[in-house]
């Protein structure tokens, strides 16, 4: 059962997938403000992603994510990429992935979501929007929500 | 005595006619057998009697007897040859009597010898005759035409009452005239009387119809006649019979014809477009000016020639064309000239094989030679260079509204990526660090989260504007109220942070993209609580049908107004009346409400004054016309 409500408890594992450090340091900055519990790992593009998740190369130890924050452009492999691999894994299809880009275009957001995608944010320009926006992530897919138990048969 | 009876007896006798030998006292002294014959009498049984008993008048009255005359008169009148007079039979009976007279001296005194012939038979031919000549006349008579009888001398010995008529004489004023009097040339030379030709020459000459010639009245005015000749046998030699008729009105009306025609001519050549005209095996039969000159052929080198010499392609269309003429023929439709085909583009080939586009009309025309088509061709070269240069412009512009389009997105994505770090870090910066470093920093932050913030706003104000064209849908029809009504709710804060009394009439249904019809109606409304004065903002919608057939919607405010010379520049993008701090905004919002507008084929204006509220105003299309 995953609970990132008490400090206690073990640590809450994030994926956020994004080239831009400006964004991973505000993302970062966000989190740690919403929830202390939070672990963040960082991949820059969509083939360190999917190493992390298949703990490939140097990731043997990785752990699997409770929650991938995950950008559409990006180099090498893009976001939708990711969201296919991701979600054609038995294993991973069941982490929630959430879009978090800044784009607003509507075909970004229909291609998303018909590609599984657990949801579609766009990120504010204003720094108390954005937090306000990491708040509620925090809130609602960390806290609030239920979500299965991985098969540990199945890990890869 | 009967010496002489002797002597005449025999000679009377051998006479085929009748004689009798009459006396100075008028009696018989002597006749023949065929006399005592034809008159019913026995053998000698006239001798002694009166010759007044045989000839009742005209023979006795000749005789020497009435005294008045001396004897050499009287001889000289007693000769006569083809008197006619009248016999009498013993019974009574009378008939007609032709006798010749000769004086007979002899020793009793002048004789008289009558030899009498019975003319009946010679007189029932002569009524018969005249009864024929009466018929005939009354058919010369009745005939329409004029009609002179002319002899071989070229005398008028016969005329009608329309020749009377038609050349004002009185018949006897013409009868043996010369013909040339009221048929001055062409007739009388046509006469036997030249020498230089034979008979039959001449007779064969005298036959014609329709001879066109000129006629002449007696009061010499002349008019134009056509004369039918037929050459007449007669007892007095050759006769011509010459029919008149008067075509003072035909020819009128053929001339008339002549000057329709070559008005016609005229217009056909003045006409701006080649015209051929063709018969209905596609042969060209005319052509114009302007035909020779566009396609490079001398007139006579295209006439009788087919039509594909100066369109090849004209085949795809000419069993249309016949079946179309074919129908047109059927129809009731009798007017001279039927169009069968317009508009129909094809290329024109020019004698010196370039070819040109061309635009070509057909039309069906009757005429006395009987159907023809006439084919108008212009020369649309101008035209298609216009419409590719059209085409070429309207592609330019679409392509330069994709790249406009494309800048919306990199407008929206690429700039606003480095700009969120702006705007986030000096926000952060700011946050963190206000009040911990000296005041020149704080107010620098301030300036930077300041920019960066107006910044973000004028790039969505941008995108906003340019999605009104790249983000639209199809115009529906689309209930203006409700569009009104969703803009109040969006505006939902401002409308009760200020306490504004919005009314509005009934509104219609208007053709319009939903969407925006609700931003036009909230960025009117937001417009008229923001520029608002000390006062409660009071607005008013209203709706009109105007002149073209628009729905005509009014925004009334009790606002500041505005300065009559800002009317055009209100409109325009990112222009501002007042300063940042007295109202927030980036100037977007009434262009953007123009582009609305416009985009649906109206037109926005304001009308105000400073101080006395405005009135925005804007047209937009009704529902179709059912």
């Amino acid at each position: 059962m995953t609970s990132g409500s008490a400090l206690d408890r073990a640590p809450i594992e994030v994926l956020l997938v994004e080239d831009s450090l400006g964004d991973v340091r505000l993302t970062r900055e966000a989190l740690h403000e919403a929830n202390r519990a939070v672990h963040l790992h960082v991949a820059f593009d969509g083939v360190e992603a999917m190493d992390f998740l298949t703990r490939a190369g140097s990731n043997t130890r990785a752990p699997r994510p409770d929650l991938i924050l995950l950008d559409l452009n990006l180099p090498r492999m893009d976001g939708r990429e990711v969201l296919v691999q991701i979600k054609a894994n038995e294993s991973l299809r069941t982490i929630p992935t959430i879009i978090l880009t800044t784009s607003d275009a509507e075909a970004d957001i229909v291609k998303s979501y018909e590609l599984q995608a657990n949801c579609f944010l766009s990120k504010p320009v204003q720094l108390d929007a954005f937090e306000s926006l990491v708040k509620s992530i925090n809130d609602f897919w960390l806290t609030k929500v239920k979500l299965p138990q991985p098969v540990e048969g199945r890990l890869p | 005595m009967l010496s002489i009876e002797a002597r005449y007896r025999g000679l009377l006798e051998a006479a085929p006619d009748s004689m009798v030998l009459v006396d100075a006292n008028g009696q018989i002294v002597l006749s023949n057998h065929q006399a005592e014959k034809q008159f019913g009498y026995g053998r000698d049984e006239l001798l002694g009697q009166p010759v007044k008993n045989i000839i009742p008048v005209g023979f006795a009255e000749r005789l020497i007897a009435d005294g008045t005359r001396g004897a050499a008169e009287a001889l000289a009148q007693q000769i006569g040859t083809g008197i006619e007079l009248a016999a009498r039979r013993k019974d009574g009976i009378e008939f007609p009597i032709e006798i010749m007279l000769s004086p007979l001296q002899s020793g009793d005194g002048v004789l008289v010898v009558a030899a009498i012939r019975d003319i009946s038979v010679r007189k029932a031919a002569e009524e018969h005759l005249s009864q024929m000549e009466a018929r005939y006349r009354g058919l010369l008579e009745a005939a329409p035409d004029a009609i002179v009888v002319v002899n071989e001398l070229g005398e008028i010995i016969l005329l009608n009452v329309q020749a009377e008529k038609q050349f004002g004489y009185r018949r006897d004023e013409l009868l043996g005239q010369q013909v040339r009097a009221i048929i001055p040339e062409g007739f009388a030379e046509r006469l036997i009387a030249d020498g230089t030709r034979t008979a039959a020459e001449a007779l064969a000459q005298q036959i014609g119809t329709g001879i066109e010639l000129s006629g002449r009245r007696k009061d010499g005015s002349e008019f134009p006649i056509e004369i039918m000749l037929s050459p007449l046998q007669s007892a007095d030699g050759i006769l011509v019979t010459a029919a008149i008729r008067d075509i003072t009105e035909r020819k009128l009306a053929e001339r008339h014809l002549a000057q329709m025609e070559s008005r016609y001519r005229g217009l056909l050549e003045a006409a701006p477009d080649a015209m051929l005209l063709m018969n209905t095996d596609g042969l060209i039969v005319l052509l114009n000016l302007q035909a020779e000159k566009q396609f490079g052929y001398r007139r006579d080198e295209l006439a009788g020639r087919p039509l594909r010499t100066v369109i090849p392609e004209v085949w795809t269309i000419i069993a249309d064309v016949k079946q179309r003429v074919a129908g047109a023929l059927r129809s009731a439709d009798n007017s001279q000239a039927q169009e069968i085909g317009a508009g129909i583009e094809f290329n024109g080939r020019r004698k010196d094989d370039t070819d040109f586009p061309i635009e070509v009309t057909l039309s069906i025309l009757r005429t006395v030679e009987g159907v023809l088509v006439t084919v108008a061709i212009r020369d649309i070269t101008t035209r298609k260079n216009a419409e590719a240069r059209l085409l070429q412009t309207m592609q330019e512009l679409n392509r330069s509204n994709e790249e406009l389009g494309q800048f919306a997105y990199i407008a929206s994505h690429d700039l606003q990526e480095p700009l969120r770090m702006v705007a986030s870090y000096t926000q952060l910066l700011s946050k963190r660090y206000k009040g911990r470093l000296d005041a020149d920093a704080d107010e620098f932050i301030a300036f930077a989260v300041d920019g960066a913030n107006r910044m973000q706003l004028l790039i969505q104000d941008l995108l906003a504007y340019s999605r009104i064209g790249t983000k639209g849908t199809p115009a529906l029809l689309t209930s203006s109220e409700s569009a009104l009504e969703r803009a109040l709710v969006n505006l939902g804060g401002a409308v009760e942070d200020s306490g504004a009394l919005v009314t509005h009439d009934s509104l219609p249904e208007v053709l319009a993209d939903p969407r925006q019809l609700v931003q036009l109606f909230q960025n009117l409304v937001g417009n008229a609580i923001k520029y608002q004065g000390t006062g409660v903002p009071t607005i008013h919608v209203s709706c009109a049908q105007n002149a073209q057939a628009m729905w005509a919607f009014s925004v009334r405010d009790n606002g500041l107004g505005i300065d009559p010379k800002y009317f055009e520049r209100i409109f325009g993008m990112f222009q501002r009346l007042h300063k940042r701090e007295e109202f927030a905004g980036t100037g977007i919002g009434l262009a953007i409400c123009k582009k609305i507008v416009e985009r649906h084929g109206g037109v926005i204006g304001v009308e105000s004054q400073l101080g006395q509220g405005s009135t925005f105003r804007f047209a937009l299309p009704g529902a179709p016309a059912q």
